[in-house]
């Protein structure tokens, strides 16, 4: 007698699909994908968020460094590159993100409930832009219709397609907000950026495409201010300009934490970067004290001081560098476990549509210098450091790097950039204080500051101490992109092959430029 | 002894032959005799109805040269003795009794060179009539047979020491059925219960090792308690288990296994709670079968085909109340210990690593402040008794033991009742055993790089001082109001205090295991009988592990860790079985059986883990004090159901003693392939053998002939949720979509096997060999894949690939002397096997089974390799071979992919026995040695990147490693600074090429020395002590560690060494007494 087999050989702590139903839990889907960006959907512990972006984006976006010698000082940091480590941005991407919408997809929420759908295709735009950025061509269009082979789009081809996707959401967010209908639910459970508020979500969709317009800026000049005049048109919402727009990731409860934090804090496995030190401590920045601590170490004067990248060798223990800044945890407005994961704030769009301005495209809303200016202020705004004169400082440059524990380390600084507009000063200059107050801005999300410090070149961060790349990374140009996984090798060998052939140049591996990377 | 038992026969001129057939027909006894005695007997008139057994003996035997013996069921033919031969010589009388002093029962007795003969009663008396210069030979199944010359003795005390090697006589094959020998087609060899208490292991399975050709056991590195990994001819299968099936009276065990490694990390949740078999006791064991081929186990079926391991344990006896007590003390040291550099200390105080100036003076050893001695104490008593109708056996033993390394602990109690009843004029026999065990084991071992004190304890900078850390391992934080928190100047991930690790790491396992078994057996008639079987096995585990307040920041959250883990596994059995024995005619007689088996396995239980998320109040360990309950990490545990109905049937067809030919199919249904297109398969099997020597006159060397061949298929079936896994898994206060795709063409793995063999007797079975050659082809391999992340999954299933092991099994025995004083037999067994992967998908012709992640190597599973190779990575070397050294004056690691280093499993194994007797002193010795394979320590790599190791000491001695190397430049490198040699080479991703070592080890592993005290009085039978010690000398070992030896009892990790601890010698006393 088998009639019972069936219901033995099911798995008595899963959920069925359709117990998922009852009271709209399949958003949970959206839930998942939303904390997958920046991963911490992985719960307490924050493993996948450390290879995702910590100790790759993190680093070479001049935010941070470790003190920790993982492989004996020969990975990442010091352009080592680690096949065990550059899988996961790719792993969270689908499996995390995409897998995760596919089955909302499936479910009657798109028909029924098309503004949330409109929400559940922004996220995606949001992690896959991330993800495109990180390694070139993925697969985009075909993702989930195989199981065994999977072709690869080229970038420039899954930017097109992100906007075509912004497009929809766009329309279907507006006829949802005209129509001054309410959701039968509380999509607020599961909305764990806006709760709930569609306006916001439709404004931070045309900040999102302005992002993405201008990464293509120097690729395609015609679609990045198409597309940038498009973002920026009243008529299709308007973008974020206030704090209360940022872009955060809540951090849903108990269970839950910011992995960055985690990682800094719980880990000690991160540290703040030589660049970020000098740069805030030479502009004496307002913000420096709310973004890094001073260091512990016993043998060293207690100060602000970050560590170089590639600076920890098979030489140093742990504890040679430990006990330099870390991000702050400790002092006022301190981080802590349950801080919003930030995404993109109204700073980061002031700063965009400052450099839309300086290419003359339409509707930026301002001059350049007063776009640049609101982007800073609403920036010390955001960090409770307002500072009247901090834009009207003409003065300070960054700092050079002193190792206090090994000047083999030390370094001039790399730029005499100040704060202050300078409206006669060249293209280049201007694109250079944008970046750099961006990039100031952005702290501590550091996969867009690494997108945007390849495609500008800004804001000048200090070469790494101890290139391991074997050549193919430059220390001057520094890391332009993370190689493809070792899974896809394993499990998507043709496509993956293929793919090569849509990057730059058909080397896989940290050196080679992605689409947009033209500088 | 009367016999209720009766029989109807007549007829006129009778022959004996048909006599004897008609009356095994009536009453199920079976005859024995040799088919000469019976020519020129003469026939026999019958005219009897209803009457006893004995008397229809006694009057078909009457006037004729024959007498016959019953016992168990069997009736003994034999020649009467001669009347003149009668009038020579006096009656002898005697006990004989076995080396623990138990008397023997069912002995038989012969007078050498002549045919007469007698058999020994339950209180292993005798009387034979016998002459001062005829020399007695005494022999019986499972024990050295034994001559004594009579000479002026009257009465005689016999002991007879247990047979190390294969039994002679009645088999127990599968699923409990007794089978003389020579009906046996295929390859399987008998071990007494005797052999597993000589020198005693806590888990009884690590004493067959080196005793069974075949048979590959590694015990696992996980200290007193652990299970260990037991293969019959090699890994068969990718994921699956390839572990042998363990059955106890017929009913199959479940043995899943507990938790294991799965990388290189170890850590709290790999630890090893010991396999269910690790558990019983082995004085209650009669017995031990091991069925080698798919063939003996066609029957099991799904579970069996990786062989299968058959237990038999005692039952009570009828007679006199016998108790028997034993008592004994083992002690274990490590058997190695890794060799350091005592020259050279650490550049300054804080650095963790030993690359500093010379010393002043020899750094001392800090290992004997960290190893212990191992204790283990065994004390057992078992009760026998009863009647003809009832029969009684009760047992107890406790297990106290402690590991070397300090805190490792077991206790373990036995009870064992098992009663025995004959009712219904003996037709129906009724048996029901109750076993209960409580285990528990404190500290287990952990492999690997976390939560094991090795770690800091070997990396520990050579030149100070350990031991104000033993003494204060912990020391208060002021900063958290005097907490005592780790004291340990080099925390790491992978090392902290190795007493903070034992004290404030701490790992507990109490398991309580209830075992029930019931079976009742009803002759319906001469030829036909009925047995139905039941039996509950119940196995509720609590792991426990704590993480105090201090433990280092990577491993423990601030405030600690509390991983709380409840299981309870069960397994029903229940089968029904028909046996016939159906004498065609003169020749041919038919054997076999129909029935049916069902088997449910089920698990239920929690698991709590505050993990990353942390405690509120530090060091307090109860779950109402978790930050948080992670679904991630806590919940209902997966109930794992499998359910599993089967029917099968076997047929034995035998001519004239001297052909068999063996029919088994079987067909399971089980509930793990529901969901799939089918849920039920079909496996055949069939077996020939021949007793060439009854056949066909041989020389008269040879006493016994025998060829086999047998051919089976046996199917196994997935594990549970493989095609129907859970849409959608919990995270924590939400859901989301699980990554697994169903496989839902899934189809048993099926094993495809072919067995030659001979079994050859020379010298009035003096000497014995026998011979197999078998090949197994396993198809359908379940193979989980990796999926391209862009499809949504993560992992997919597919049927494909063909696994093949073939090889050669062969057992010797010699007696090298017998009879008299002075006996020694000795006996050799060998196994050669060879592991071929010979396809899998074409889609996926490779992938990796453990590895990669935080370590240089991979064990891979690749077409043209074979199980448990090991790829790793190597030094860039030019094309003259010579190592590439760059500017800086270190060698170049290879980069790209990994390369294959070598296989971890032996190519052959040779195990030599010896049982030496010499009056009341026995001695015996085993010496076994597995050859061929490369094993890794990734151990000694970490050493050497932290200069610790005596290789770094020595290379500073010498002013540099030796090297044939190139630089830079083409020219000629000789010699590399040490420090940028191993710092290189050396570590956790290290050049992991350079760190292979081989696996060839040869070892005394037994050596047993005892006395059987002659006691004379009435309150005690026996009296015997002994010495004994295992793995006692290597007399070959090449890896600075034991190859052995695995961090895993699983599929993975096998031939790796991360800093286990070390293999043990051990020396024990044990005393036997029987009352």
């Amino acid at each position: 007698c088998t009639k019972n087999f069936e219901l033995y050989n099911t798995d008595n702590t899963g959920i069925p699909n359709g117990m998922l139903e009852a009271d709209f839990y399949n958003l949970s889907y959206l839930k998942t994908a939303t904390m997958a960006i920046y991963n911490f959907s992985g719960g307490g512990d924050p493993n996948s968020f450390q290879l995702q972006q910590n100790l790759n984006a993190d680093c070479f976006s001049g935010y941070m460094a470790s003190a920790t010698p993982f492989n004996g000082g020969r990975n990442n940091l010091s352009y080592f590159m680690m096949t065990g480590w550059n899988g996961e941005t790719f792993k969270a991407g689908y499996l995390s993100v995409m897998g995760q919408l596919a089955k909302l997809r499936q479910s009657n929420i798109p028909k029924d409930f098309p503004a949330v759908w409109a929400v559940a295709q922004i996220v995606q735009v949001t992690a896959m832009s991330r993800v495109t950025d990180v390694y070139g061509p993925i697969p985009y269009s075909k993702a989930g219709t195989s199981k065994t082979s999977i072709e690869y789009d080229s970038q420039q081809d899954v930017y097109a397609r992100f906007f075509k996707e912004l497009d929809t959401a766009n329309t279907t967010l507006r006829d949802f907000i005209a129509s001054g209908k309410t959701l039968p639910f509380k999509f607020g459970d599961f909305d764990l950026v806006y709760n709930a508020n569609f306006t916001k979500w439709l404004q931070f969709s045309n900040s999102l495409r302005l992002r993405l317009a201008m990464h293509v800026i120097k690729a395609d000049p015609a679609l990045a201010k198409a597309e940038a005049e498009k973002a920026l048109d009243p008529a299709k919402g308007g973008v974020i300009t206030s704090n209360d727009g940022n872009m955060t990731v809540r951090i849903p409860g108990a269970g839950y934490t910011n992995p960055l934090i985690f990682i800094a804090k719980n880990w000690n496995d991160i540290q703040i970067n030589a660049s970020l030190q000098c740069y805030l401590t030479g502009y004496k920045d307002p913000r420096l004290s709310k973004y890094m601590s001073k260091s512990t170490d016993a043998a060293i004067p207690t100060q602000y001081i970050g560590i170089r990248l590639g600076s920890v060798t098979s030489a140093n223990a742990k504890s040679d560098y430990v006990g330099y800044s870390a991000i702050n945890y400790t002092g006022d407005d301190a981080f802590t476990l349950n801080t919003p994961v930030q995404l993109m704030t109204a700073a980061e769009v002031y700063f965009l549509r400052a450099e839309a301005a300086l290419n003359n495209f339409a509707n930026a809303g301002g001059t350049v210098q007063t776009l640049y200016e609101q982007g800073i202020n609403t920036s010390l705004d955001q960090w409770h450091a307002a500072d009247a004169n901090y834009i009207n400082n003409s003065v300070n440059t960054p700092d050079k790097y002193i190792d206090p524990k090994n000047a083999l380390n030390n370094i001039d600084t790399p730029t005499h950039i100040t704060v202050k507009w300078v409206e006669t000063a060249t293209p280049a200059e201007k694109q250079e204080r944008i970046s750099t107050q961006k990039w100031l801005a952005m702290f501590p999300e550091g996969q867009e500051a690494w997108t945007e410090f390849r495609r500008t070149g800004y804001p000048k961060l200090f070469p790494v101490a101890n290139n391991n790349s074997g050549g193919t990374i430059s220390s001057t140009l520094q890391v332009r992109r993370l190689p493809f996984p070792q899974n896809e090798y394993n499990t998507n060998n043709a496509a993956v092959t293929k793919a090569i052939g849509l990057l730059s140049k058909p080397e896989d591996n940290g050196g080679t430029p992605l689409w947009w990377d033209k500088r | 002894k009367s016999f209720s038992q009766t029989v109807t026969l007549k007829g006129k001129r009778l022959a004996l032959y048909d006599v004897f057939n008609n009356i095994s027909k009536q009453t199920g006894y079976e005859f024995v005799y040799d088919e000469k005695l019976l020519q020129g007997s003469g026939p026999v008139n019958m005219n009897v109805s209803n009457a006893p057994l004995t008397d229809v003996l006694d009057k078909c035997l009457k006037g004729k040269p024959l007498e016959y013996a019953i016992v168990n069921k069997i009736i003994v033919i034999s020649p009467k003795p001669a009347p003149e031969t009668v009038l020579q010589t006096a009656p002898i009388k005697g006990t004989v009794t076995g080396a623990d002093g138990k008397p023997l029962f069912n002995i038989s007795i012969q007078v050498k060179g002549t045919t007469r003969g007698a058999i020994t009663n339950e209180q292993g008396g005798f009387s034979i009539q016998a002459g001062p210069k005829d020399v007695l030979v005494f022999s019986s199944i499972g024990y050295e047979t034994k001559e004594i010359t009579v000479g002026s003795n009257t009465s005689l005390s016999v002991v007879l020491s247990a047979s190390n090697t294969q039994l002679t006589g009645v088999m127990v094959t599968a699923l409990g059925i007794k089978r003389s020998e020579k009906a046996i087609t295929y390859a399987m060899q008998q071990i007494s219960g005797g052999e597993l208490t000589k020198a005693k292991d806590p888990n009884l399975i690590n004493t067959l090792n080196g005793k069974v050709a075949g048979l590959s056991i590694s015990p696992s590195a996980s200290g007193v308690g652990g299970s260990a990994k037991v293969v019959l001819r090699g890994s068969k299968s990718g994921i699956g288990s390839n572990q042998a099936l363990y059955v106890i009276d017929g009913v199959p065990m479940n043995n899943s296994l507990t938790n294991q490694p799965t990388s290189v990390y170890g850590g709290s949740n790999a630890y090893d709670g010991g396999d269910p078999i690790s558990n019983m006791n082995p004085e209650d064991i009669e017995s031990i079968s091991v069925l080698k081929g798919a063939s003996a186990a066609a029957l099991y079926g799904s579970q069996g085909a990786n062989g299968v391991i058959m237990i038999t344990t005692k039952s009570g006896k009828s007679g006199k109340v016998q108790i028997n007590f034993s008592s004994g003390v083992n002690l274990a040291q490590a058997a190695y210990k890794p060799e350091f550099q005592n020259n050279y200390g650490p550049a300054n105080a804080a650095s963790p690593q030993s690359w500093g100036a010379k010393l002043n003076s020899p750094a001392a050893n800090n290992m004997s402040s960290f190893f212990q001695t191992g204790q283990t104490y065994t004390n057992s008593i078992s009760l026998s008794a009863g009647t003809e109708q009832l029969q009684t056996y009760f047992s107890f033993a406790n297990t106290a033991a402690t590991g070397i390394e300090p805190g490792n602990k077991l206790g373990r109690n036995n009870i064992n009742f098992k009663e025995t009843g004959h009712f219904l004029n003996n037709k129906l026999t009724v048996e029901a055993d109750v076993n209960y065990v409580t285990q528990k084991i404190d500290n287990t071992p952990l492999s690997g790089f976390y939560l094991n004190p090795l770690t800091g304890l070997y990396l520990f900078p050579r030149g100070q001082d350990i031991r104000p850390f033993k003494d204060q391992f912990a020391i208060p934080d002021p900063s958290r109001n005097f907490l005592p928190v780790q004291n340990w100047t080099y925390l790491e991930d992978i090392q902290q205090n190795p007493w903070w690790i034992t004290n404030r790491n701490p790992n507990s396992l109490n398991r309580n295991r209830l075992l029930l078994n019931a079976n009742v057996k009803y002759e319906i008639n001469s030829w036909l009988s009925v047995q139905a079987r039941g039996s509950i096995d119940r196995i509720n585990d609590v792991y426990e592990q704590k993480m105090y307040a201090g433990t280092y920041k990577v491993l423990s959250p601030a405030n600690g860790v509390y991983n709380y883990n409840n299981a309870t596994t069960t397994q029903q059995y229940g089968d029904l079985l028909l046996n016939f024995n159906v004498p065609i005619n003169k020749d041919f007689r038919l054997t076999g059986l129909v029935g049916g088996a069902l088997r449910d396995l089920k698990t239920s239980g929690v698991k709590f883990n505050s993990a990353q998320d942390g405690l509120k109040i530090a060091n307090v360990f109860v779950i109402q004090n978790f930050n948080t309950l992670n679904p991630l990490n806590s919940g209902t545990l997966p109930e794992n159901h499998g359910q599993y109905q089967s029917l099968f049937g076997s047929a034995n067809l035998s001519f004239k003693e001297m052909a068999y030919l063996d029919f088994t199919a079987r067909n399971d249904w089980a509930s793990n392939l529901s969901y799939t297109p089918s849920n039920n398969y079909f496996y055949p099997s069939v077996g020939l053998n021949l007793i060439l020597s009854q056949m066909m006159e041989m020389p008269k060397a040879i006493s016994f002939l025998k060829v086999r061949g047998s051919y089976a298929e046996v199917g196994s079936s997935p594990d549970p949720y493989k095609s129907h896994p859970a849409d959608n898994i919990f995270g924590v206060g939400s859901a989301s979509a699980n990554v697994q795709t169903p496989f839902t063409d899934l189809r048993p793995e099926k094993t495809k096997s072919l067995e030659f063999g001979m079994e050859w007797r020379f010298f009035d079975n003096r000497l014995t060999a026998d011979v197999t050659y078998y090949k197994t082809n396993s198809h359908n391999q379940t193979l989980s894949i990796e999926a391209p992340w862009a499809s949504g999954n993560q992992t997919f299933y597919f049927n494909a690939g063909n696994i093949q092991n073939k090889g050669i099994e062969a057992v010797f025995r010699y007696d090298v002397f017998r009879g008299g004083k002075f006996q020694w037999n000795t006996g050799i067994n060998y196994s050669v096997n060879d592991n071929r992967i010979v396809e899998l998908a074409e889609t996926n012709p490779e992938f990796v089974l453990s590895g990669a992640s935080g370590a240089n190597f991979v064990s891979k599973f690749k077409v043209g390799g074979s199980f448990g190779d090991i790829y790793g990575t190597v030094l860039q070397r030019d094309e003259q071979g010579r190592i590439k050294i760059d500017d800086k004056g270190s060698p170049i690691k290879q980069g790209g992919d990994f390369v294959y280093l070598g296989n971890a499993n032996p190519k052959w194994q040779l195990g030599w026995n010896n049982n030496l007797s010499y009056g009341d002193f026995t001695l015996s010795f085993l010496i076994d040695g597995k050859f061929g394979g490369q094993v890794m320590s990734v151990t000694q790599s970490v050493m050497d990147q932290y200069g610790v190791s005596k290789a770094t000491g020595d290379a500073r001695d010498a002013g540099g490693v030796a090297v044939n190397g190139v630089g830079p430049d083409q020219k000629a490198v000789t010699s590399v600074d040490p420090q940028k040699w191993y710092s290189t080479i050396g570590g956790r991703e290290a050049v992991s090429g350079e760190y292979m070592y081989s696996a060839t080890v040869v070892r005394l592993r037994e050596l047993s020395l005892g006395y059987t005290v002659p006691v004379k009085n009435s309150w005690m039978k026996a009296l015997r002590f002994s010495l004994t010690g295992r793995n006692l000398i290597y007399f070959y070992k090449k890896a600075p560690y034991d190859p052995e030896m695995t961090m895993s009892t699983a599929n993975g990790l096998s031939g790796v060494d991360i800093f286990m601890p070390p293999a043990t010698r051990n020396y024990g006393l044990t005393l036997n007494a029987t009352f």
